[in-house]
C-alpha cells in the first residue's frame, strides 16, 4: 500500500501536505505527531472516508478510489472513534456486520463460522448476547475489533484505538493489534497519541508534523531524542526496557 | 504470514473453538433464532390481524345488507387511501429516521408538508383550478411529484451534505425553510381569486373523509417502482444503522445510497399528501412504536411493523370517527394531538436517560 503526493486542505489550509509513503506488509505501522498534524486525516483518505485533494493511495497496484467499495472491504477495514449507534445491537450482532461484504444480510454457516470465532478469539464468548450499549469502553472497543477480525481483510487501519481507554485497557488493546499481526498476519495501521505505546508494539513508527512526515522508520530509527523533540518541542530522554526503547517527557 | 505463525493462529483457532464448545452455543442458537426472529414474527402476525379487524370495521359496520354494494363501492377508495397512506407514511419515516440516524426526526419536521403545500399553491398560482394542470388529478398529482422531488433534492440533499448530517442544524433549517415555505404559500393565496382559493383548500386540508381516490393506480404503481428501483439502497438499511464511517468501511457507497433513499422518501411522502393532505405527527407515533415493540435493528420488521401500527390506527380511527362521532371530529386533528403528547413525552424520556 503506498502513497503518493497526498494532500488535502480545509478551507484553504493545508493539513496534509505532498505526503508519500509506501506501509510495509505484515507489520504494525504507527501513526504518531503532535494533534492536528494530519494523521488522521492520512488514515482517513488510505480508507476512502475522506476525499482527498490531490495524490494517490494505491492499495495493490490500484488506486483506493478505482477499488469498488465492497471489494476493497474484503481487503481493507477501518475503525474510528465516531460508532454511535441508536439502535439496540448485540456483541453478536455488531460482529456478524463484519462478514456484510461477503454475504450481505444473509449469512452463511461459513460466516457464522467466523464471527463465531472472531468473538472466541476476543473472548467475548459471555457477552455474545448483550448489547452494546451495556458494555463498558473496553469491552465495546473489543466488540468492534472482533467486528473486524470477523471482516477477515488483510489490512486493519484504526484511528486512535487506545483513546478513553484506561491503562489497563490500553496495553491490553496494544496487545491485541500486535497479536492481529503475529497470529493473524494483517498489517495494522493506527494512529497513537501514547508515543510509548507505539515505540513497544510496533514495527514501523510514522511521524507527522504540520501536514509533513517528519521521520518514517523503524522504532530504533525514530525513538531518539534530537527527532523526538523536533517533532513535538518538548525535551525527551531515552531509556531501554525489555531491548525497546521508551521515553521519558515531562 | 511465515508458517509458523500461520500454524500457532490455526492453533489458536482450534484451542478457541475447543473452548467455545463449552459456553458459545447459547450466543449461537439466540443467533439462528434472531435471523427469523420468531418474537418479531409473531408480532407482525398479530398486527396484521388487527389491522384485518381494523378493516373489517370499518367495511362492515352500520351497513344496510340491501344497499350493501353500495356502502362497500363509497368505502373501498377510502379504505384503500388509508392503507396506502399509512404504509407510505410509516416507511418513509422509518427510513428516513435511520438515514439521519436519529429517530425523532421526521420527514414533516423538515417542512417537506409546507414544501407540498407550496408547490400545490403554485400550481393554481401560475395556471388555475380549471386548467388541466388542475382539474385532472392525475396530471396534477404528476406535477406534484416531479416538482417535489426536485425541489427536495436540491434542498435538503445540499442540506445534508452541507450540515455534515448534523440534525440539530438541519431541523433548525428545515424549521426556517417551513416557515419560508408557508409565507409563500399564503402570499400567493393572499393575491388569489377567492373561488380559486376555496377550490385549493379543499385539496390541501388533510381529511379521510374526502380522500383523493382518483389516483390510487397511479401511486400504487409508482409505490411499487420506487421500492423496485431501491431494493439494493434498502436491503442497505441495516448496515447505514451503523453510522457512516461503518458503512463505508463495510462497502457501501453512502452518498449515492443516501440521495436515492431521501428520493424515495420524498415521493412516498408526496404520495400521501396527494392522497390524504399534510398529516404532520403520525410518521413520528408509528415509527417511534414500531422501534419500541419490536427493538432490533432489522428494517424488514420496523418498517412492517410501523406501516401496520399506522394502518390500525387511521382505519379504526376513522371507523369510530365515521360511526361514533358522525364525522364532527376529523381523525387527524387525533392524530395531531396524541402526535404532539407522544413527541414531548420521547423528548423527555431522551433527556432522562
Amino acid at each position: 500500500m503506498r502513497s503518493d503526493a497526498l494532500t488535502k486542505t480545509y478551507d484553504g489550509k493545508i493539513v496534509v501536505d505532498h505526503i508519500s509513503f509506501e506501509i510495509p506488509k505484515g507489520r504494525v505501522v504507527s501513526f504518531i505527531g503532535p494533534n492536528g498534524a494530519g494523521k488522521s486525516t492520512v488514515i482517513g483518505m488510505m480508507s476512502r472516508l475522506i476525499m482527498r485533494d490531490g495524490g494517490t493511495t494505491e492499495f495493490e497496484g490500484k488506486d483506493v478510489a478505482k477499488w469498488k467499495s465492497g471489494e476493497l472491504a474484503k481487503r481493507l477495514a477501518i475503525l474510528t472513534q465516531t460508532n454511535n449507534i441508536q439502535m439496540k445491537l448485540t456483541v453478536w450482532e455488531l460482529v456478524a456486520f463484519g462478514r456484510f461484504p461477503y454475504s450481505g444480510s444473509h449469512l452463511t454457516e461459513q460466516d457464522n463460522q467466523a464471527v463465531r470465532q472472531a468473538i472466541e478469539y476476543m473472548e467475548l464468548t459471555d457477552l455474545a448476547d448483550s448489547f452494546i450499549d451495556e458494555l463498558s469502553g473496553g469491552q465495546r472497543q473489543r466488540a468492534y475489533i472482533a467486528m473486524v477480525i470477523a471482516q477477515d481483510t488483510e489490512y486493519v487501519l484504526l484511528d486512535e484505538p487506545t483513546n478513553n481507554l484506561d491503562i489497563y485497557h490500553a496495553s491490553n488493546m496494544m496487545k491485541i493489534i500486535r497479536r492481529l499481526c503475529d497470529e493473524l498476519g494483517k498489517t495494522v495501521i493506527l494512529v497513537l497519541h501514547e508515543i510509548n505505546y507505539a515505540a513497544f508494539y510496533s514495527d514501523v513508527i510514522c511521524a507527522f508534523v504540520d501536514g509533513k512526515i517528519a521521520a518514517f522508520g523503524s522504532v530504533k530509527e525514530v525513538m531518539n531524542p534530537a527527532t523526538l523533540s523536533a517533532i513535538y518541542g518538548v525535551d525527551f530522554e531515552m531509556i531501554e526496557v525489555n531491548g525497546k526503547p521508551l521515553s521519558i517527557y515531562y | 504470514m511465515t508458517a509458523s505463525k500461520a500454524e500457532s493462529h490455526r492453533q489458536g483457532i482450534q484451542a478457541a473453538r475447543r473452548r467455545g464448545k463449552s459456553k458459545g452455543s447459547s450466543s449461537a442458537s439466540s443467533f439462528i433464532s434472531g435471523s427469523i426472529d420468531r418474537g418479531s414474527a409473531r408480532k407482525i402476525v398479530v398486527m396484521s390481524l388487527l389491522a384485518l379487524i381494523a378493516a373489517a370495521a370499518y367495511m362492515l359496520v352500520s351497513v344496510n345488507p340491501k344497499f350493501a354494494a353500495y356502502a362497500f363501492k363509497l368505502r373501498a377508495p377510502k379504505l384503500i387511501t388509508i392503507l396506502i397512506t399509512a404504509f407510505a407514511i410509516g416507511g418513509a419515516t422509518v427510513v428516513f429516521q435511520t438515514v439521519i440516524n436519529n429517530n425523532i426526526v421526521t420527514p414533516c419536521l423538515l417542512g417537506m408538508n409546507s414544501l407540498y403545500t407550496m408547490v400545490h399553491t403554485m400550481i393554481v398560482f401560475f395556471f388555475n383550478t380549471g386548467s388541466v394542470a388542475f382539474a385532472n388529478r392525475n396530471v396534477s398529482f404528476a406535477i406534484d411529484l416531479v416538482v417535489m422531488s426536485f425541489a427536495s433534492m436540491i434542498i435538503y440533499g445540499w442540506l445534508f451534505k452541507k450540515t455534515k448530517y448534523n440534525v440539530l442544524y438541519v431541523l433548525l433549517v428545515g424549521t426556517v425553510l417551513a416557515n419560508f415555505f408557508g409565507s409563500m404559500q399564503s402570499t400567493m393565496t393572499r393575491v388569489m381569486d377567492p373561488n380559486e382559493y376555496d377550490a385549493l383548500l379543499v385539496t390541501l386540508v388533510a381529511s379521510f373523509s374526502k380522500v383523493n381516490a382518483d389516483i390510487i393506480t397511479f401511486a400504487l404503481a409508482l409505490m411499487a417502482a420506487v421500492i423496485f428501483a431501491l431494493r439494493k439502497e434498502l436491503a442497505l438499511l441495516n448496515v447505514i444503522t451503523l453510522g457512516k464511517t461503518q458503512a463505508i468501511n463495510l462497502g457501501v457507497d453512502y452518498d449515492r445510497t443516501i440521495r436515492r433513499l431521501l428520493l424515495g422518501v420524498t415521493i412516498f411522502i408526496t404520495i400521501a399528501t396527494a392522497l390524504v393532505g399534510p398529516i404532520s405527527f403520525l410518521g413520528l407515533i408509528i415509527a417511534n412504536l414500531s422501534r419500541q415493540l419490536f427493538k432490533t435493528y432489522k428494517h424488514t420488521y420496523l418498517i412492517a411493523g410501523s406501516a401496520l401500527f399506522g394502518m390500525i390506527a387511521l382505519v379504526a380511527g376513522q371507523a369510530v370517527v365515521e360511526h361514533v362521532f358522525v364525522y364532527s371530529v376529523p381523525v387527524s386533528v387525533f392524530v395531531t394531538v396524541s402526535g404532539g403528547v407522544y413527541f414531548l413525552f420521547l423528548l423527555m424520556r431522551r433527556k432522562a436517560a
